[in-house]
């Protein structure tokens, strides 16, 4: 029985701890592909040969709510600090 | 060879650290008078976005913030040769030089609430049926129903808004003392109810994490992401816009800044445009 809940709490913390590095990632693309200095026009980013910054950052958006009721597990406390 | 760029920095002179940037290259300070552009010299001209490359950019700022004062580049800003990064350069160098004071010894904090969306518009509901409001609209016929149920539909949405911005002031609260400016978004979607970025002087991090930690410990239905110290990616604000493109077009412009810097004479071989844009890997 402890060796049960060991394991899960094993699991836990490794889908938290994956988790918490996907939302540190998130937080990163949401500052460095949205925001900054911008001075050029346009700027493309290329996604597996595909452009498409601004699908990206949509993607970004829901995909923080889809974790969240996904996983169901705590938001907050998560990626504490970026680095 | 591209010219990759990773952040403005208060400094003309050479980075001494030793870092590493995309693809492996170094980093250098490419510097015009007393400010300077962090860059590395790439062989691809496109980056794409991989959580390495992302995350890289995102490293080489935060190193460089140990020692500068950083304005941060969005990812992916890429300049042919280095006289074009200096043509910009020169013609934001007072945005840069304003940003770079109102920056300097402050850091970025992240904060974004979640709400029920579905649970706090059921309690509104619920609410409006018990007030029975009643619009003198008997739901007795199809095209009453509908315009009874708009009407509802409309009186909950404006309460769901209005109960954002109550729950929105709440949470501010607890860190605009603190924090010298920030940035707000409200309902990016029905259950992000707040997303936003709050610019803090480095000696008043930790009053801003022990603010969090109260917020955190109110019994609520919220539920919160804290994320930082970052650089201050969201508090940039440049003034200047490139509407002419001429400023850039123009041969004698190029050509005055390289003998500013000492350069020969650019002589243009081919009859390509020399757009903004164009700048940027030629999109």
């Amino acid at each position: 029985m402890d060796r049960q809940i060991k394991t899960l709490q094993d699991k836990n913390s490794y889908l938290d701890l994956q988790k918490e590095k996907r939302i540190t990632l998130l937080e990163v693309l949401d500052r460095a592909l949205d925001k900054g200095v911008v001075i050029s026009g346009d700027i493309v980013i290329s996604v597996a040969d595909v452009d498409l910054i601004y699908l990206g950052l949509k993607v970004l958006l829901s995909s923080v709510e889809t974790m969240e009721r996904l996983r169901g597990s705590p938001f907050s406390g998560a990626a504490e600090e970026p680095t | 060879m591209v010219i990759y760029t990773y952040g403005v920095i208060d400094s003309k002179d050479t980075i001494d650290e030793t870092i590493f940037g995309l693809e492996g290259a170094g980093v250098y300070n490419v510097s015009y008078r007393d400010i300077g552009v962090a860059v590395s010299e790439l062989g691809e001209k496109m980056q794409e976005i991989t959580d390495t490359n992302v995350l890289k950019h995102e490293e080489v700022i935060e190193t460089l913030m140990t020692k500068f004062t950083v304005l941060p580049i969005r990812f992916s800003t890429i300049f042919n040769t280095k006289e074009e990064l200096l043509l910009i350069v020169e013609f934001y160098y007072q945005d840069f030089k304003d940003n770079l004071d109102r920056l300097r010894n402050k850091v970025e904090f992240g904060i974004k609430v979640m709400w029920p969306a579905k649970i706090i518009k059921q309690r509104i509901a619920e609410v409006y049926n018990k007030r029975k409001f009643t619009v003198s609209i008997m739901a007795d016929s199809p095209g009453k129903t509908f315009v009874k149920e708009k009407f509802e539909k409309h009186i909950i949405e404006k309460e769901f808004e209005e109960e954002a911005v109550r729950c929105i002031a709440v949470v501010d609260d607890y860190f605009n003392k603190i924090a010298s400016e920030r940035k707000i978004k409200k309902l990016q979607t029905e259950n992000l109810l707040l997303n936003a970025a709050y610019l803090v002087g480095k000696d008043k991090q930790d009053d801003f994490k022990k603010a969090f930690e109260q917020l955190k410990s109110t019994p609520s239905d919220l539920k919160f992401l804290f994320s930082g110290p970052w650089p201050c990616y969201n508090f940039i604000t440049l003034t200047k816009k490139p509407s002419s493109a001429d400023y850039f077009n123009a041969e004698h412009m190029l050509n005055r800044l390289l003998a500013q810097q000492g350069l020969p004479e650019r002589v243009q071989h081919d009859h390509e445009p020399r757009y903004l844009t164009g700048m940027n890997g030629g999109f």
